[in-house]
């Protein structure tokens, strides 16, 4: 989905379904087989698999505990691959476009920013996350606390940096407040088709089943 | 007994983001390389597949001979596993008082390695890396973030480098080690230039004292600042 603002409406309003009911993260879970590319971004996407276990590991204590983990599970499954694929599609700066569009050059361009910056960093940590685990291997460094540690340390360093970096660059260049951005948007026919599939997602999730069917 | 014999080879590999790609064809034997190119043309990429850390969309990356790798990255913290410098020395296998004396910190035992600063961290980083013998070492920009007096200093290691593959990837224009190859990335492709002094005619990135060098006729025979000097001063 090319257009941001319809790629991000779409994504709130189908994890908000997929969250609340069981059926909301069935059906949702339809739409995402059938207009995205599915399994393809989760292979793609490393984040996927231990965001899963680690809501995998909630579910089970809630199971345990209260019962309705399972429920749990699959809905915040479905939330996550519905994040992934808003993620998929990001281009740098869309979401200061976003931002102003939605809440004009103040607030809106602030909000567009602090959304860029944080993805920014997102992707960086990633890279980041590779060199430190590439140059722990090659030093014979194992896997374990004092690894997860000694990485937790360079990581949160980077990020101080970078942010220490950023402020001063904005400083210089003498950001106080909001800013101009003429949004511009990119989108293709099969964006509406799929927002529109989005949209009846949430009536049929909605809507209780014998609104559409005479049941007996 | 028989010396094993070490050997880098790029069969027909391609790295590729987006519309963006590098390919690579070529062997690597002992000595020193130089890879040269400009900021964004793949060095880092390069260095990773041929380190075996990231995996090439196409081709086939072969180590004949090596068993031990290292890459020295751009940014030394992502190689701080250490929670003081003398921690830090240590986790290389090295003994600190030796590694801290050849670089000037012997009051920083006790810091933290973050609390050095940038050329302080590099300079430590590479009194290890160095002080190491590896089969491929992979120096990616090893020069940034140090004063020319260190550049010198790293450059005459590198010079009296004589064991495995060492590879210099670097946009540096004026300090260099003597090299035995010299490679450049270019338009998205790395291309051999060749041994130096043979290699300049070829070598499109050739740093500009040296082309006045050759086109004064004065052609140096390596690229150090030695050799640079020699020919400078040559009637």
């Amino acid at each position: 989905m090319e257009d941001v603002r319809l790629r991000t409406g779409t994504a709130t309003l189908l994890s908000l379904v997929a969250f609340f009911s069981l059926t909301g993260a069935a059906v949702v879970f339809i739409w995402w087989l059938v207009f995205t590319e599915n399994f393809q971004l989760v292979r793609k996407n490393r984040l996927v698999i231990p965001s899963v276990i680690l809501i995998g590991i909630f579910g089970i204590i809630l199971e345990i505990t209260g019962g309705g983990g399972i429920s749990y599970l699959f809905r915040m499954v479905v939330v996550i691959l519905i994040g992934i694929w808003l993620l998929s599609g990001q281009k740098p700066g869309e979401f200061l476009h976003l931002g102003s569009w939605l809440f004009g050059n103040r607030a809106g361009f602030e909000l567009g920013i602090l959304a860029e910056m944080a993805l920014q960093n997102l992707n960086m940590l990633l890279v980041d996350f590779d060199r430190i685990r590439a140059a722990e291997r090659m030093k014979g460094v194992r896997s374990g606390l004092p690894s997860f540690i000694s990485t937790g340390r360079v990581l949160i360093h980077g990020t101080l940096l970078r942010a220490e970096d950023t402020a001063e660059l904005l400083a210089v260049r003498g950001y106080v407040q909001g800013g101009t951005c003429v949004p511009v948007f990119a989108r293709e026919k099969k964006d509406l088709v799929a927002a529109f599939f989005a949209l009846c997602a949430a009536v049929i999730a909605v809507i209780p089943v014998r609104a559409f069917f005479i049941l007996s | 007994m028989a010396v094993q014999t070490v050997r880098l080879t790029l069969e027909g590999v391609r790295a590729s983001q987006g519309s963006w790609s590098i390919t690579a064809q070529g062997t690597f034997g002992e000595g020193l390389h130089l890879v040269s190119g400009d900021v964004g043309s793949g060095k880092s990429t390069l260095g990773l597949l041929m380190a075996g850390l990231s995996a090439p969309s196409s081709g086939q990356v072969t180590r004949d001979g090596i068993s031990s790798v290292m890459v020295s990255f751009q940014f030394p913290e992502y190689h701080i596993t250490g929670t003081s410098v003398r921690e830090e020395c240590e986790s290389w296998g090295l003994d600190p008082a030796t590694i801290l004396s050849s670089v000037g910190l012997e009051a920083c035992s006790e810091r933290d390695p973050f609390s050095l600063s940038r050329g302080e961290l590099k300079r430590l980083h590479l009194a290890c890396v160095l002080s190491r013998g590896y089969d491929l070492l992979i120096l990616d920009e090893p020069f940034s973030s140090l004063d020319v007096v260190e550049k010198h200093r790293i450059c005459n290691i590198l010079s009296h480098r004589s064991r495995g593959i060492t590879i210099l990837f670097s946009h540096e224009q004026t300090i260099f080690p003597r090299v035995d190859h010299i490679w450049e990335i270019r338009e998205g492709r790395l291309r051999y230039c060749g041994s130096p002094p043979e290699s300049f005619s070829n070598w499109q990135h050739v740093p500009p004292i040296i082309q006045r060098l050759v086109d004064a006729g004065k052609t140096p025979a390596n690229i150090s600042a030695d050799d640079l000097k020699e020919a400078a001063w040559r009637t």
